[in-house]
Formats: C-alpha cells, sequence, structure tokens
C-alpha cells in the first residue's frame, strides 16, 4: 500500500502536475495568439510595405494609414518586384534574402532604372546581435547605399569615402561582411527578376 | 502587524534589499536596453508585469507544486507571461516589438524573475508574493531608468527620442554602445553604496 503510494506522488503526481501546468499554459498563449493574429499579420505587412516604400526612397508618413496611402499611390506590383512611378522616372524595387550571423536577413533594394544604381536599401527582417549587428535598421547604415552602385567595399566605422565605400560597423565585422556579399547579388538578381534573364 | 510586514515587503526591493544595485541581478538586460529610455520603460513594465504575476500564480501553488519539478513548473509559468506580453506588444505596438527584438523573450531569463519566486513566492501567501514580485519589478524600473536617462541624454543629446541638448553637444557614442552600460551602472552602484547605503548600515 505505502509503495503504491509513494509511486503516485513521486511519479505520476509529479507528471500529471506538470502535464497539466503545460495545457494551460499553452492554452492560454495559443489562444492570445490566435486572438491577434490579424492585427499581428497586419503590422508585418504595413513594415513590408513600409520597407518597399523606404527602399524606393519615396515620401510618406509613418503612420499605418500613410504607408497605405504612399504604398497605393506609388507603387505597382509586379510579379517578383515592385516598381515605383514619380518625377525621378521609374524605380525597381526587389526583395531579397541572404545569410546573416544568426538567421535570415530579408531587404528590399530600390534601384534606378539602370538597374545598377541603388535607390534605397532597407531591413525587411534580421536577427542579428542587438546593439551589435542589428544596427543594419539604423537609418545611417541603409541610407549610405543610396546612390552607389554594388558591389561595395566595407571599410571601418566612420571612414567611407570612395564612391564604393560604405561604413562597416565596428563591433559587428561578420554582420557587415554578410550584408556586403547580399548587397553584392543584388545586380544579378534584379537581372533575373525584372529583365528574366 | 500583518499591514507594517506587507508594507515592509513592498519598501525592501526598493531600497536595502534592491534587485540590480543591491542583488546584482538581472544585470544582463541592465545593460542591453539602457541606451534608450523608451526601450527601457517598455522592457521594465515587462518584467514588473511578469515578476508580479509569475509570483503570484505560483505562491497560489505553492502547496501543490512537487518540489523535484518546480524549477520546471516555475519556467513554465514565467514563459507563459513572457510570451503574453511578446504577443500583446506585437499586435498592439509593433514598431516597440520590432525595437525590443529578442529582448522580449529574454525577460524569461532574467535572474530578477526566478530568484524572487525561489526565494520569496514559494513560502508565502499570495498578496506578499505579489507585492514582492511588483515591488522587485519597480525597484528594477527606477534602477534601469535612471542608467537609461544617463546613458541617452550623454549618447544621444536625447530624451524619449525628443532632443534636448541643442547643435553644440557632440554625443559620446560610447553611451550607447555596450560598454557605456558598465560604466554608467557601475558608476550608480558605486554611488549608492558609498553615499546612502553606507549611512543606513551606519545607524
Amino acid at each position: 500500500m505505502s509503495v503504491q503510494r509513494s509511486f503516485y506522488k513521486d511519479r505520476v503526481y509529479p507528471l500529471l502536475f506538470m502535464f497539466i501546468t503545460t495545457l494551460v499554459c499553452i492554452l492560454l498563449t495559443s489562444g492570445l495568439h490566435l486572438l491577434t493574429l490579424e492585427r499581428a499579420d497586419a503590422n508585418e505587412l504595413s513594415f513590408a510595405r513600409r520597407a518597399i516604400l523606404q527602399a524606393g526612397d519615396l515620401e510618406f508618413e509613418n503612420t499605418t494609414e500613410g504607408i497605405e496611402r504612399a504604398y497605393h499611390q506609388q507603387i505597382t506590383e509586379e510579379v517578383g518586384y515592385y516598381t515605383a512611378t514619380g518625377t525621378f522616372g521609374k524605380r525597381y524595387i526587389i526583395p531579397l534574402e541572404g545569410p546573416g550571423l544568426w538567421g535570415t536577413i530579408a531587404i528590399m533594394v530600390g534601384l534606378e532604372e539602370d538597374l545598377q544604381t541603388f535607390s534605397g536599401v532597407a531591413i525587411v527582417s534580421q536577427n542579428e546581435t542587438p546593439g551589435l549587428g542589428a544596427r543594419i535598421e539604423e537609418s545611417w547604415f541603409t541610407a549610405q547605399f543610396k546612390g552607389k552602385r554594388a558591389p561595395f567595399t566595407m571599410v571601418e566605422e566612420g571612414t567611407a569615402s570612395a564612391n564604393q565605400e560604405v561604413d562597416a560597423i565596428t563591433g559587428a565585422t561578420r554582420t557587415s561582411e554578410y550584408f556586403k556579399n547580399l548587397t553584392a547579388r543584388v545586380p544579378a538578381e534584379a537581372q533575373r527578376l525584372i529583365r528574366g534573364e | 502587524m500583518a499591514k507594517s510586514k506587507l508594507k515592509k515587503t513592498f519598501l525592501e526591493p526598493l531600497g536595502k534589499n534592491n534587485p540590480v544595485f543591491v542583488q546584482i541581478l538581472g544585470i544582463c538586460s541592465t545593460l542591453a536596453v539602457t541606451n534608450k529610455v523608451q526601450n527601457t520603460v517598455v522592457m521594465t513594465l515587462g518584467v514588473t508585469f511578469t515578476t508580479a504575476l509569475s509570483a503570484w500564480t505560483i505562491s497560489l501553488l505553492r502547496n501543490y507544486i512537487p518540489s523535484r519539478i518546480r524549477m520546471m513548473v516555475e519556467t513554465m509559468i514565467i514563459a507563459a507571461f513572457v510570451i503574453i506580453v511578446d504577443i500583446v506588444l506585437k499586435a498592439y505596438y509593433p514598431e516597440m516589438w520590432k525595437q525590443l527584438g529578442p529582448y522580449v523573450g529574454l525577460i524569461i531569463t532574467n535572474c530578477i524573475i526566478m530568484g524572487r519566486v525561489e526565494a520569496f513566492a514559494l513560502n508565502n501567501k499570495p498578496l506578499p508574493s505579489l507585492v514582492d514580485g511588483f515591488s522587485s519589478g519597480l525597484g528594477y524600473t527606477y534602477v534601469l531608468l535612471s542608467i537609461a536617462v544617463v546613458r541617452e541624454l550623454l549618447g544621444s543629446g536625447s530624451l524619449w527620442g525628443v532632443r534636448i541638448l541643442g547643435s553644440w553637444w557632440t554625443n559620446w557614442s560610447i553611451m550607447i554602445m555596450p560598454p557605456g552600460g558598465f560604466f554608467v551602472l557601475a558608476i550608480i552602484i558605486w554611488i549608492i553604496r558609498e553615499s546612502i547605503m553606507k549611512e543606513a548600515s551606519h545607524a
């Protein structure tokens, strides 16, 4: 009798307790997740659209409505890429993904009509080291690519001067390198997506 | 009696038993998120919410949790609260969520939460545990905020993203980089321990 009791107490009860705790926690969090899914997806889409606008170097008001309005006015969705038309002529915006230090870096790259000169770069998602590699999201970094042509050379932070040079991020040599490689693929990728070559 | 005890439970983590500058817990996030006041506020709200509610929940269950698996149960409950914070931020404050990135998930590993649960909630009733967790969160909050104010002001010349100092100000970039966190935290701990805490221990 006492053996059975201790078997229940030592083996069955802890297992049961953990199982129930886990079940309750999962039900709670997944329920909340499903409730807010629509909103989260809408945010995700809005971020992607903002990245497209930023890559195209287009003006927009930085609110959800502002992004929607500017996007519908200026962007045309093509198969696999986006175009923007305005006083500057025509710009092409292509999505691109590549490896980073910890995970995939997804970006939008805007190109002028020559498909060589960058009009802008914007980060869609990244998992780089916070405070170091994650600084690729900061505007001083992405703004550097405007008006330049790939491939780029990464130089020490704060020293870029020549036309193909961009400042790397101090303390994030590997991320900077991955980002350089990602942008180096842009011309070929643009030819493939837009010209179908 | 009960009331004064509750008051003591509330006040201790704010002063002589502060989780950051006395217990030196939760330092990883203290260093990581304090380069902008805005991020710091959200992080501390998340931690306070999680510490308070997980302490309360675990205190409710304290007589039923088998002691051999208590850490698993604690982690599970803490993780559930953190995921709730994450989901809410993602849906309603996406900009903030993006900025904080992995830090929200890392609230789970904030030593203050586990520390308070283990040291306090397992042996106390739900209400005092809730108070203890909440005020540990507050103790964490005000230390982090003071660090963040110094770092953002010196590092970016701004507070809450609004420029305060004029164009004459040269930003101390080191303040917003990780080393700046170490410097400011160490200086604050030093000042508090040398001046305020010393007097208290002499009295």
